[in-house]
């Protein structure tokens, strides 16, 4: 294909030929893998979980360093001030400890009330954890790397959380590395309740990390600033009592709301059974990618 | 090549390195491969590496590869960035064919020009992209896909002056 006008050998004029028929068989053959990968995205899931095997521990090595590097520079900030910081950490330890024996409390009661309602506790099984290394940070989807694969128990559909709430699930996995779908994406739509009051929800991701909040019922806007929202369980996919967002800003008929969990800081990321295992089976074949 | 004359260097001897015509598919690889790096952000705005490389090899020189290895070296791009497989595929095959048939009709070029068809093509890539996530379900509205492109039309001179100083490397100029 260098030239316009190979000239009069018949043989560059053929080569010439054969080079434009390869580049159309490409486009044929390419658009034909991604209408399988629309129609069927299933039938991916081996190459794609190989391909994490690759770009995970890359990412997850090279997160190592930059980790380090920052660590360095927050742990020597850290000695800046250190005697007004160790005062307002001894302050705040004492508040939270005072805390800790209010909630044990609170525990201990709320054991004996379900044991005399004879309710059943859903076990709160963890496969895994792992570390958020990587994101789709060249795509309109947002999407994390994890650094725990099927090796460690992972399979596609299972829900991730932090300490501070709700990631997202599992999209892809590969044996040391998996992809997973955050909450912020406009894909993920996950069945929630305001914490005060407990109206029922829906979040969905708005692509740039923030995510929308529309109430079931049509009606009055619900929602206040500061407002919290958990996941309900409905579905079956995600747990009940993960907390997702804080609302940020209302709009006219929702209101638009931060994660809690941010993958930029989240620390650890904690993988989890479906609630309710049937989920996992149906859900990524009518949500995946 | 006159002023090449007057450098003094003398140009018997230096041909380029044996692995030379492999060096472009290498570089586009390799920026495919920073898909992996552990930046985790809340935006889409960084761009597309693996589709810069590649634009900026193909304008530089109408033949880095074979064309047919458009075809696997994007779905490299789609494995390691997690595109939906096929969208690299097809289109980085339809870029070499667009372009190829540019060059036809084309009597002179420039750098406004290189630019120009640079802007076409980011824009095509990143529309197709917002088109495709719509496709499967993450309908967003156009504008969100305006800062990638223009950040990505900025970086091009950069990904294209890269590329040149890594040609004139592999042919030993």
């Amino acid at each position: 294909m260098a030239t316009a006008r190979p000239g009069w050998s018949r043989r560059a004029q053929y080569g010439l030929f054969f080079s434009f028929l390869a580049v159309i068989a490409g486009i044929v053959v390419g658009l034909l893998l991604l209408v399988l990968s629309l129609v069927a995205p299933k039938s991916f899931n081996e190459v794609r979980g190989a391909a994490l095997n690759v770009t995970g521990p890359t990412a997850g090595a090279l997160h190592e360093v930059t980790a380090t590097v920052s660590g360095l520079f927050t742990g020597a900030g850290n000695y800046w001030d250190a005697a007004s910081q160790n005062a307002e950490l001894k302050r705040e330890r004492v508040a939270m400890l005072r805390r800790m024996v209010e909630a044990r409390a609170i525990l201990q009661e709320n054991r004996q009330l379900k044991a005399t309602l004879q309710l059943r506790e859903h076990e709160e099984g963890t496969i895994a954890t792992g570390r958020i290394v990587g994101s789709s940070f060249n795509s309109p989807r947002r999407f994390a790397i994890l650094s725990a694969g099927t090796g460690d128990g992972i399979r596609i559909g299972m829900p991730v959380r932090s300490p501070d709430g709700l990631v997202g699930r599992i999209i892809d996995a590969g044996a040391v590395a998996s992809r997973v779908l955050l909450v912020s994406d406009r894909a993920n739509i996950v069945p929630a309740r305001l914490l005060r009051g407990g109206i029922p929800v829906i979040a969905q991701g708005r692509g740039d990390g923030t995510i929308d909040v529309r109430p079931l019922e049509v009606g009055r806007n619900p929602f206040k600033r500061g407002d919290i929202i958990i996941t309900s369980g409905t579905g079956g996919l995600y747990p009940p009592l993960v907390p997702i967002a804080r609302i940020v800003k209302l709009d006219d008929d929702g209101a638009v709301a931060v994660p809690l969990a941010d993958p930029a800081n989240t620390s650890f990321a904690i993988v989890q059974l479906p609630f309710e295992p049937a989920a996992a089976t149906d859900l990524p074949a009518t949500e995946a990618p | 090549m006159v002023r090449a004359a007057l450098t003094g260097r003398t140009r018997i001897g230096r041909e380029p390195a044996p692995y030379a015509p492999y060096v472009p598919a290498v570089t586009v690889i390799a920026a495919s491969f920073l898909a992996a790096l552990p930046i985790v952000t809340n935006t889409g705005w960084y761009p597309d590496f693996g589709y810069l490389a590649l634009i900026s090899w193909r304008l530089l020189r109408a033949d880095p590869w074979p064309p047919w290895w458009a075809a696997p070296l994007g779905l490299i791009n789609d494995l390691f960035t997690g595109y939906p497989i096929g969208f690299s595929v097809a289109l980085w095959s339809a870029t070499m064919l667009v372009l190829d048939l540019i060059d036809r009709r084309t009597m002179w070029r420039d750098y406004w020009t290189e630019w120009a068809l640079a802007v076409v093509l980011l824009s095509i890539d990143q529309s197709l992209q917002w088109r495709l996530a719509a496709t499967m379900g993450a309908e967003l509205p156009y504008w969100s896909m305006v800062p990638p492109i223009v950040i990505s039309i900025c970086v091009f001179p950069v990904s294209a002056w890269v590329v040149s100083r890594v040609d004139a490397w592999r042919l030993r100029r």
